[in-house]
């Protein structure tokens, strides 16, 4: 099981997932011959590398480059000498290491532990870094960046619709990864979202900077039984790049990626259309999608649910239903849930994630269990399916 | 640089993190050195990439990296290098041997 700050951490499930992204990474290669030439007005100061823009300056590349790579360091010195730090507090209070604490337990153990909040502490700095270089970077070159996105908004392939007007409701609202602005706060949040989450995946999955592991999740999606596939849709989309995938899976197929955040699906428009893949991006709620019902074979989202209130992740799920048509899939990607103890050293890295890495909705997410409750709302979850994104929860579901 | 307000950028505003506020290491100004220590290194590799990028296009040039590694530099070089060495340690390192004992409130001395 990975739960979210694993994704920052060494994973049993990232040697399996490194081995099926070298065959992706061939495919990957194959479609990078295709990347279409950059629309007039683009701001390509250094070129592309394969499917992603290169950062428009050495030092700001450089920068994320070091980012990254502190990552994998602190996944692993950092986190193992913070692990041998918690295993001394835990002698030291007399717990077993496997006796299931709650977030509130674990947080009283660490809060004056040296050992451990150093490696905290850096991690959080070194996130600081990514963000405050990638954001300085684009508000100082504003007017470009604007201008790339104003000439791609109305032009295809694809298209893309804004709601200037949409209720943005508050629970979109937090810096979630302590990404200034967050997914809705910020104009280039899908620039700042695409280069900086470039290095999440790093010391678990590998690399994604080719959109090799949306890529390889879009590619795992089970079909409907009877292989009809015409209409597509995934919710919360962020700046496409499973749309996108999904999209060059199945190019006879009508793709939708929705997301509240008007920036990020600007941005994912933007992207694709430079890509060449034609996607239909909205700025919509998941749980307000405004399709017609039963008009999708295959509905999907890509590690959305536990950034939701659970509330909103259950009328997510009724949403997914009723677009869904009988037959069609729902298959929503995201971490394994259900739980609100564990061991200490496990807890600790959820609770952590959750307080200081601005995963709001995380605990609540993880207090429901979500195979169950797509289960109970009109969805046969299939027994025994393969997880689309190894290490995750696995959610094949199929409509009544 | 200032957006111009009326041109449209969808974005709305966000509930900020309080991150910034946080202290893990029971004293904020340690926090807040160990973020600079972090900051620092980013700047620094951003420098050392960038010499890898200019000493490749040297190679194109003709300079190559076995005549930057075997440069034996002038004795006038060796010495004008020996002290810009001791004082860049000096700025850098010399701070790790202050004895600091008196807090901030602490008083003058008699004089």
């Amino acid at each position: 099981m990975i739960g979210r700050r694993e994704l920052f951490g060494a994973t049993a499930g990232a040697l399996v997932m490194a081995q099926t992204l070298k065959a992706d990474a061939a495919v990957a290669a194959e479609k990078l011959k295709s990347y279409t030439a950059a629309p007039k007005g683009s701001y390509l100061p250094r070129g592309t590398d394969g499917r992603l823009a290169r950062l428009a300056t050495l030092d700001l590349e450089s920068h994320q480059d070091f980012t990254l790579g502190f990552r994998l360091m602190h996944s692993k010195a950092l986190r193992a000498a913070s692990a041998a730090a918690f295993e001394r507090v835990l002698e030291r209070e007399g717990i077993d290491p496997l006796t299931p604490l709650t977030g509130e337990q674990v947080r009283q153990l660490v809060e004056t532990e040296p050992g451990i909040n150093i490696a905290s502490r850096a991690w959080l700095a070194n996130q600081q870094v990514t963000w405050k270089t990638l954001r300085d970077h684009f508000h100082a070159n504003a007017d470009a960046y604007l201008s790339e996105m104003e000439a791609a908004d109305k032009s295809g392939p694809g298209t893309l619709e804004l709601a200037p007007n949409l209720d943005i409701p508050t629970y979109a609202r937090h810096e979630i990864h302590i990404q200034p602005g967050g997914y809705v706060g910020d104009p280039f949040a899908g620039h700042i979202y695409h280069y900086g989450t470039n290095s999440f995946y790093i010391s678990v999955i590998g690399h994604n900077e080719q959109d090799q592991v949306h890529k390889g999740s879009a590619a795992r999606l089970p079909l409907p039984e009877d292989g009809k596939v015409k209409r597509i849709l995934d919710m919360g989309c962020g700046i496409g790049q499973m749309s996108v995938a999904l999209k060059e899976r199945f190019p006879d197929a009508e793709v939708w990626g929705i997301d509240v955040g008007g920036p990020m699906v600007r941005y994912a428009h933007m992207r694709a259309r430079r890509l060449g893949v034609e996607v239909n991006f909205a700025q919509r709620l998941a749980e307000l999608s405004g399709f017609p019902d039963n008009y999708f074979d295959l509905v999907t989202s890509y590690i959305m649910h536990h950034e939701l209130p659970g509330e909103i992740t259950k009328k997510v799920i009724d949403e997914a239903r009723r677009v869904t048509r009988p037959g069609g899939v729902y298959y929503p990607i995201d971490f394994n849930s259900g739980g609100t103890k564990m061991p200490a050293r496990m807890m600790y890295s959820r609770w952590y994630d959750h307080r200081w890495n601005n995963e709001v909705w995380s605990f609540e997410y993880h207090a429901l269990n979500f195979t169950n409750e797509i289960g109970a709302r009109g969805f046969n979850v299939v027994k025994n399916a393969k997880p689309a994104l190894p290490g995750f929860g696995v959610r094949h579901s199929i409509k009544v | 640089m200032a957006i111009d307000k009326n041109r449209p950028t969808y974005a709305v505003e966000a509930i900020p993190s309080d991150i910034t506020n946080s202290v893990f290491l029971g004293n904020p100004a340690v926090d807040n050195l160990l973020s600079c220590v972090i900051a620092m290194n980013a700047e620094m590799w951003a420098t050392k990439r960038r010499m890898k990028v200019l000493e490749s296009l040297l190679a194109k040039k003709g300079i190559t990296q076995e005549m930057i590694e075997g440069y034996v530099p002038t004795a006038a070089e060796t010495s004008e290098w020996e002290k810009e060495r001791d004082r860049f340690i000096e700025l850098a390192m010399g701070p790790l041997a202050n004895d600091g004992f008196r807090t901030i409130g602490t008083g003058f001395p008699k004089r």
